[in-house]
């Protein structure tokens, strides 16, 4: 075995190069628009325990979900072979997110030994349930969500179970976008499995093993590194939500550990805001990553210093069988509630809140021209906050998502049928402080068919993101439905028919800001006059500045 | 061609402005054989036709003698990187001026909650709109209104914008809006300088393509005003025709067409050292090439497949995995640049984790060796170290290496290392191709190419020094390194034809009917380039055609090139769609029942103009030895330190034949032969490397 430190980096660096491949392939052969577009997947490379060593491109919140698969087919499985692939998409099987996210894992073989896995997580589009897309804020019930399916073999040494593929697309309401993206997941998969026995070959087992565990041991090393540079102490928030009702966070840091202690919980809910423990620690690894060791990437021994608590049966840990449809605003709520927990003692370290939501807006109907079904699965984009010295970015995506891109409105009209009346910024107040929080969004939808449906969940929408030092909060989150009788202001709706003309009109929060407004250079002031952000009045008001 | 009987002697110029020097390689063809002179000078900011002039001056090159000038240059990708354009004032559509900021959204550096987003090149008051709306088909939804252009131009004057861009939705699919607000913008403000985004692109995604026509404008004055000055210059001291300008798509293009759109320059560097990279490869019957080009801050590879560079609209500044970049949306070859050359510092970071790049010390103070005050290690000094450059040959003699601060260097990297300087050296060796390896996957193996099946073509100031060991790791045929291959892209510059690459976004199901309306969308582009091409003074007969069809299976966005021969009719579809999932296979691992669609097309018209034609010369004897000048220790790091011959490369002849471990070194560069290799130099002197082939 070569422990020479040149050795085990250029590994590291292979590894990472893998995932990354891994991660095209799956973007340039994927069917749907979420997975090749708005690019709601992931891809990762585990140790033969399932700890996770690299991951590709793609969303941060996906990244500490497929180490947790792997561990659950691996507990499941005592007959784990060379060519098999794995599917798993319940959260009570190492799903962890919701069933639209399939996992395909495959385990990676050397000489008959299993050395690594490599794995991939996708949205997919329809996976059948009692709504279209899958996700219903009316279910109450998993098995109202889709198919599910707990950690099995889909191909077995090489060979594809045709009985389990015919029962995900029978399951599906597009059964041929499924089987393209299961099909795109699985090239994904093989293209990394095949560079990994390379590599091991190539360097020896031994050599391929113990760079991934020293590259976990770095990556410990890193980040009690920082946590040895941060306050220690406990640090509690409570925090009214939309719905009323209240979250409670308490972190605790010392020199060795960050403990996040989630128990003091409500309840799970009855319908789909929930999310698996799995879901509630990854939140949680997010912003610990962020803390600590933003620049290099993640791996199993960056987060070892992390320990959540929950509560079984609370919203943060829901029991089998509660619906988890829209997990992942309950998710960016424990995200965000660590952030802001921690904001005003390690500001430096975290800005002002940013919109903090998914906005996850799903539009159906059939497309005019061609008379095809459509369906938009997307996030949206949002502003985010200030900090000392800046003001925040205008519409990027919320902190689940990184490597995401919106759909161009060209697109948006020939694939889907609709018109894209307006994409632009959003120039309600809110967010103004010594550096304002960047701006949100403003989307509209022009509906050109009857029968068409709109379901979306935001949140964020009354209790407004955070400001830091005496700025102004940002604006909040909401959507708008204009028909011709009236207009309709929402934040959470599930199957709203639209007909033709009708307009979804999509509003994104801006960012909160940062310090006393008052204290905003006058030229900074003038210029948000000039590009339309601020009446002169509102300077006045606001800022103390104009006439 | 004409000019090919009538003269006796044709003189061919190519000269290139880069960062830091302006250089110029002449050919001089005639009946007793082809002279190449090269010569080199300080590149002359602001004034950087100045350079040109001088370069030509040095190389006692008279312009009045020459037949066909060649330029490339970074005046547009200098403006772009320093924001030295002017001030930009766009035009789009109602609901849609803050496109340019909004973007595409993502976060790449996605753990950094200080990520920062690109500004726009225009801020927005300067962003205007006017309604107006075509459909995707290309049919008007809602008549165009420019009632409120005489204001919206009166607010750009008074705000001091120099360049108008126009870009409105769905363009790519009709042009006439575009077309009308270009007209009245020209009517009201004559002599702006104004461009609208059909003129550079016909594709869909209006972000990439509004910031690609904003990015035009925003070096349109400064290019314009550079050509024009550059073309003055040369024709007031004889120039009989203006100079062809490189472009990013492997062709040269008319001074007067570069002028207009000049952002199709961007990437002209790299392009022509790639372009030389297949045109090299056809002369020596190897058309699969990897071609790698490592220069002082960077390297850069592309795949050649067939002799075919692959050219693409996919492109980005300042994109990296901590920012989202610019996209420019006009053909560039497809190529991957990493932070990785001779000049590269070598780094160790908090954690004791060696690191080499991106950061490089240039040509001020330059790697330790320089002496001129570097105290960082660079891959060069590593070289040095190792004995892999001759530290009593650096740069051709011109620099005496300053050893001890190299060892000086070397020592500090060492010791947070824990290890000698030595070791660090290997170190950094081992990192830099191991990077360079990685990058050459991406355009290979990543892309389902097996690289068994490519010859690795070398060039620039670095190639040569790192080719083999990246051969020897990736298994690939053999390695090339051209005759004076630090100067190599000024050569392929000299092979390029008039090329011009469209691309336009069609859709079209393949069923019956299909055949007549893509060929229609071919022959619409192929008359409109023929139409540019002979108000230019091309000839119809100079004109060739290459078409590729952009395929999809239905309900993918990605698409997937192949090339389609002759007239497209129904009976031909089979045989595209076949094509096409063969080659969706071989890339992706698997096909698919689905339904295949043609999202649009690319096509290449290129014209020749004066290109060089290169002469073999007759192989002499096997024996090397009168190049041979000596031996030295060298560490090749992973096979050990070996006594290697040295060989003067100016002085090895075609036929010359020796085994590894060697050195080949020139005035420019040093080739590392490694132990198991065995060398040969072909009739155009170009080194042909085979891996593991020496006599034992």
């Amino acid at each position: 075995m070569s422990n020479d430190p040149i050795t085990l980096e250029i590994i590291q660096n292979s590894l990472q190069a893998t995932a990354d491949e891994m991660f095209a392939a799956m973007r340039k052969t994927a069917m749907s628009s979420i997975i090749y577009e708005v690019l709601d997947m992931g891809t990762g490379i585990t140790d033969a325990k399932g700890r996770i060593a690299s991951s590709g491109a793609g969303i941060p919140a996906f990244i500490g979900v497929l180490d947790k698969s792997v561990q659950a087919i691996i507990a499941k499985h005592d007959d784990i072979r060379a060519g098999d692939v794995f599917i798993t998409n319940d959260p009570w099987y190492g799903g962890v997110t919701h069933l639209n996210d399939l996992v395909l894992a495959m385990p990676v073989f050397l000489d008959g030994h299993l050395i690594a896995w490599t794995a991939n997580i996708a949205h997919n589009s329809d996976v059948g349930g009692m709504a279209p897309g899958s996700l219903s804020g009316e279910a109450t019930e998993i098995f109202q969500e889709g198919l599910r399916l707990p950690a099995v073999k889909i191909i077995k040494e090489g060979e594809t179970d045709q009985a389990v593929m015919d029962i995900i697309t029978c399951n599906s309401r597009m059964p041929d976008f499924l089987l393209g993206d299961v099909w795109a997941a699985i090239a994904s998969v093989r293209i990394g499995a095949r560079r990994l026995e390379d590599m091991a070959k190539k360097y020896g087992t031994a050599t391929f093993v113990h760079a991934m565990s020293s590259f976990m041991d770095f990556g410990e090393e890193t980040a009690k590194a920082e946590l040895a540079r941060m306050p220690h102490g406990s640090f509690e928030l409570s925090e009214e939500q939309d719905d009323g009702r209240v979250y409670h966070v308490k972190v605790t840091i010392n020199a060795d550990e960050f403990i996040v202690d989630l128990r003091n919980n409500p309840d799970q809910d009855v319908g789909p805001t929930n999310t698996s423990r799995d879901g509630a620690v990854v939140c949680c690894q997010m912003v610990f990553k962020s803390l600590t060791d933003p620049d290099t990437p993640a791996n199993d021994g960056s987060f070892r210093p992390l320990k959540v608590l929950t509560r079984e049966g609370s919203v943060f840990h829901a029991q089998e069988p509660a619906a988890i449809g829209f997990y992942f605003e309950t998710e960016v709520r424990v995200y965000d509630l660590v952030w802001r927990c921690l904001a005003p003692h390690i500001a430096e370290r975290l800005p002002a809140g940013h919109f903090s939501s998914i906005c996850g807006t799903f539009l159906g109907g059939i497309h005019p021209d061609t008379g095809r079904q459509y369906t938009i699965i997307e996030p949206q984009l949002g502003g985010w906050g200030a900090w000392e010295g800046r003001d925040g970015n205008p519409c990027i995506f919320s902190g689940f998502h990184g490597e995401t891109f919106n759909t161009p409105a060209e697109i948006s009209e020939a694939r889907n049928g609709l018109y894209v009346d307006r994409m632009e910024l959003n120039t309600e107040p809110g967010g103004e402080g010594q550096f304002n929080g960047g701006r949100g969004l403003v989307l509209e939808y022009r509906i050109r068919t009857e029968s068409g449906f709109l379901t979306a969940a935001y949140t964020r929408s009354k209790i407004k993101p955070w400001a830091l030092e005496g700025a102004e909060e940002g604006s909040g989150n909401y959507f708008e439905v204009i028909k011709p009788e009236g207009t309709e202001r929402h934040s959470f709706v599930t199957g709203l028919s639209l007909t033709t003309n009708d307009v979804v009109r999509v509003v994104s929060s801006c960012g909160a800001g940062y310090g006393d407004p008052k204290k905003r250079d006058p030229e900074a002031v003038l210029l948000d006059i000039k590009n339309g952000f601020l009446s002169k009045e509102k300077a006045r008001l606001i800022h103390g500045i104009g006439g | 061609m004409k000019r090919k009987i009538e003269m006796v002697k044709t003189v061919r110029v190519a000269t290139d402005v880069g960062g830091t020097f302006t250089d110029l390689v002449a050919f001089e063809s005639g009946p007793d054989g082809m002279r190449i002179t090269t010569a080199k000078t300080d590149t002359t900011p602001p004034d950087f036709e100045q350079g040109v002039l001088n370069v030509l001056a040095k190389g006692n090159v008279d312009p009045a003698g020459v037949d066909f000038l060649a330029h490339g240059t970074t005046v547009v990708i200098n403006a772009l990187t320093e924001r030295k354009g002017v001030k930009v004032g766009l035009i789009t559509t109602e609901g849609f001026r803050d496109t340019l900021e909004i973007a595409r959204g993502n976060r790449p550096d996605f753990f950094n909650l200080h990520y920062i987003k690109p500004t726009p090149f225009v801020p927005r008051f300067l962003r205007a709109e006017v309604p107006g709306r075509m459909t995707y088909k290309g049919q008007e939804r809602a008549a165009l209104d420019l009632s409120g252009l005489p204001a919206i131009l009166d607010g750009f004057l008074n705000e001091g914008v120099e360049a108008v861009a126009i870009s409105l939705l769905h363009s790519y699919a009709n042009t006439s809006h575009e077309e009308a607000v270009l007209a009245e913008v020209r009517r009201l403000w004559p002599g702006v300088s104004a461009v609208a985004s059909h003129q550079i692109t016909r594709e869909w995604r209006e972000y990439e393509r509004s910031n690609t026509t904003v990015l035009s404008a925003f070096v349109q004055p400064v290019a314009a005003r550079y050509l024009g000055k550059l073309d003055e210059g040369l024709k007031n001291r004889g120039l009989r025709q203006s100079p062809y300008i490189m472009q990013s798509n492997c062709g040269v293009d008319s001074l007067a067409a570069a002028s207009a759109v000049p952002i199709t320059m961007v990437e002209s560097g790299p392009a022509s050292g790639f372009w030389g990279a297949a045109e090299l490869g056809k002369l020596i019957n190897e058309p699969n090439i990897l071609a790698l080009d490592i220069g002082g801050t960077t390297a850069k590879c592309s795949l050649i497949e067939g002799g075919e560079v692959r050219i693409m609209t996919d492109y980005w500044i300042e994109r990296s995995r901590k920012s989202a970049g610019y996209p420019i949306m006009v053909p560039v070859v497809d190529m991957v640049e990493i932070g990785n050359g001779g000049g590269s510092i070598a780094w160790v970071d908090d954690f004791g984790k060696l690191h080499v790049g991106p950061q490089s010390a240039g040509a001020v103070p330059g790697p330790a060796a320089y002496g001129k005050g570097g105290t960082e290690s660079t891959t060069t000094d590593a070289n040095l170290l190792l004995g892999r450059i001759n530290r009593d040959y650096f740069c051709g003699g011109e620099v005496t290496a300053d050893m001890a601060a190299t060892e000086a260097a070397l020592t500090a990297v060492g010791d947070k290392l824990g290890v000698d300087m030595r070791e660090a050296a290997q170190g950094i060796i081992r990192i830099a191709n191991n990077n360079m390896v990685n990058a050459l996957k991406l355009v290979s193996l990543n892309r389902g190419f097996d690289t068994r099946d490519f010859t690795l073509l070398a060039f620039g100031g670095g190639g040569g020094m790192h080719a083999v060991a990246l051969g020897q790791e990736l298994q690939v045929k053999k390695v090339v390194v051209p005759a004076a291959a630090s100067v190599f892209s000024a050569w392929g510059m000299m092979m390029s034809d008039l090329r011009r690459d469209f691309f336009v976004t069609k859709l079209a199901n393949m069923d019956t009917g299909a055949g007549v309306r893509i060929e229609e969308v071919f022959a619409s582009a192929e008359a409109q380039a023929r139409k540019t091409f002979t108000a230019e003074g091309v000839a119809q007969s100079q004109l060739s055609f290459m078409r590729y069809g952009k395929f999809r299976y239905q309900n993918q966005e990605h698409t997937t090139e192949v090339l389609i021969e002759g007239e497209i009719t129904d009976a031909k579809l089979d045989k595209i769609v076949e094509d096409f999932h063969t080659t969706y296979e071989r890339e992706y691992t698997y096909r698919l029942e689905a339904p295949v669609e043609m999202v649009g097309i690319h096509l290449v018209a290129r014209a020749e103009v004066g290109k060089l034609t290169m002469t073999p010369a007759p192989l002499g004897d096997a024996d090397a030895s009168p190049a041979h000048k000596g031996t030295r220790d060298v560490d090749y790091a992973l096979e050990g330190t070996h006594n290697a011959n040295i060989f003067q490369g100016e002085k090895l002849a075609p036929g010359m034949e020796f085994d590894g471990p060697a050195i080949i070194e020139d005035s420019g560069a040093t080739i590392v032969i490694h132990p198991d290799n065995r060398v040969s130099v072909d009739a155009f002197q170009n080194i042909h490397i085979e891996i593991g082939s020496a006599d034992k």
